[in-house]
């Protein structure tokens, strides 16, 4: 559907048609001032429909820059516009990398770079919001809990008296309630205490 | 019962319970054994400082967690579909007992005992005798032998009702126009509670289930004492 032109010909159906000599030196003149700024700074791609011209190029096609660990090479430079003093760093860079100093070579890593590695991998000090942020909406709800009970909730039944439960529990123990392993397994009814 | 708190089943008084807790024991384990393997995955995949973005596939790998999840699997299909044909053994039940829904109460009959019936409400709150459980406790109890393969048909009057038990590991949904059938033997004498376990309405929560399973003898002397009353 779409077609994949490269820069060339995209120069080639863009700049005016002059005479074939003056056509042919706009094309070199054209593919020169774009091999400056490196092929892969503007789209390679063009979106071509039916012979009428070029459709919108849209920003999640072009290539990105990404500081991503497991992917360290991203598709370009960090810093596409160049200022006058770092033209002139990757002009010297084409020379004996011996004779860059340490701040000229940290200067032309930044300029290819955003994060380094150890940036990329620091720690933040994230979790402990977080943390915090869960700790508050817990206390929030141990609040609301409290609240409910004293104004929302009625009293609970007489059988929640210390007394009934007391009762309820030798009960529970005459009846051997689960004598197996459970309830009345626990309690030792010679001594009458719970088993240790 | 339970007691408060208790997170577990309640100790068997029948031997399929028994049997269901040993398998609840196994498929426990086997279950914990796959979340914890399953977490350590995670906490050492998070944690890894390595990656690698060029992985495709790998066939031993794959066969072996397609093959070791099915034998997992085999492991506990067949206890489990063991307990199952178990629960419908031929058994030869020396009583009957009709159990019928109602909202909101349950009513058994021993037919096996001319027109021996009753009804069996919750006993309220407010009416507790000290010491007495709280929405458990029922006016009448059913009586059943122990040591006995008894036979409980289930159905109800009206709206669906489940009859359940856990301590006997007894379950049977009342379904309205239909008779279903369980069978159990109580090993041990005692009084086992259970609760409705199908939403029937307002009063769902409040009619229990409580079996009082004595010796022969006594269960006799009831019969003749509950068909003198009659």
């Amino acid at each position: 559907m779409f077609i994949r032109q490269s820069a060339e010909s995209v120069e080639r159906q863009i700049l005016p048609k002059a005479s074939a000599d003056g056509a042919r030196k706009s094309e070199m003149l054209a593919t020169r001032a774009l091999s400056l700024v490196g092929k892969r700074a503007i789209s390679t791609s063009v979106c071509v429909r039916g012979g009428h011209g070029v459709a919108k190029v849209e920003e999640y096609t072009l290539p990105a820059y990404f500081d991503r660990p497991d992917n360290p090479l991203p598709d370009i430079r960090y810093v596409q516009s160049l200022s006058a003093e770092q033209q002139s760093l990757k002009e010297k860079e084409k020379g004996s990398w011996a004779a860059l100093s340490n701040e000229e070579k940290l200067a032309l890593y930044r300029i290819s770079f955003n994060q380094s590695f150890a940036e990329m991998k620091k720690a933040s000090g994230e979790w402990k919001s977080v943390l915090g942020g869960v700790f508050f909406f817990i206390g929030f709800t141990g609040l609301v809990v409290l609240w409910q009970r004293k104004y929302v909730y009625g009293p609970v039944p007489h059988t929640f008296d210390p007394e009934y439960k007391a009762k309820e529990l030798q009960r529970m123990l005459d009846m051997r309630i689960s004598p197996v392993e459970g309830f009345a397994a626990n309690w030792d009814y010679e001594n009458k205490q719970w088993k240790k | 019962m339970a007691h408060p708190s208790q997170l577990g089943f309640q100790d068997a008084a029948s031997p399929l319970m028994e049997e269901l807790l040993h398998f609840h024991d196994h498929a426990l384990m086997i279950v914990l054994l796959i979340s914890v393997f399953v977490l350590y995955i995670i906490v050492t995949m998070i944690t890894a400082k390595l990656t690698d973005k060029l992985i495709l596939d790998s066939q031993e790998i794959e066969i072996i967690w397609t093959v070791l999840p099915a034998i997992v699997l085999i492991m506990i299909a067949l206890p489990s579909l063991r307990i199952l044909y178990l629960m419908d053994e031929i058994n030869d039940p020396h009583l009957t007992i009709k159990a019928m829904g109602h909202q909101w109460y349950w009513s058994y009959e021993y037919t096996d005992y001319d027109d021996l019936g009753f009804d069996s409400y919750m006993i309220p709150t407010q009416d507790l005798a000290p010491g007495q459980f709280r929405l458990l406790e029922a006016d009448h109890r059913m009586v059943i032998p122990m040591e006995s393969p008894i036979r409980v048909l289930i159905s109800a009057e009206d709206v669906l009702h489940s009859w359940a038990v856990p301590s006997l590991g007894v379950k049977v949904d009342a379904v309205p126009g239909r008779l279903n059938q369980t069978t159990f033997i109580v090993n041990r004498p005692g009084v086992f509670y259970g609760q409705c376990s199908e939403i029937c309405g307002a009063n769902h929560s409040f009619m229990p289930i409580v079996i009082e399973a004595v010796p022969l003898a006594h269960f006799e002397n009831w019969t003749s004492l509950m068909m003198e009353d009659a």
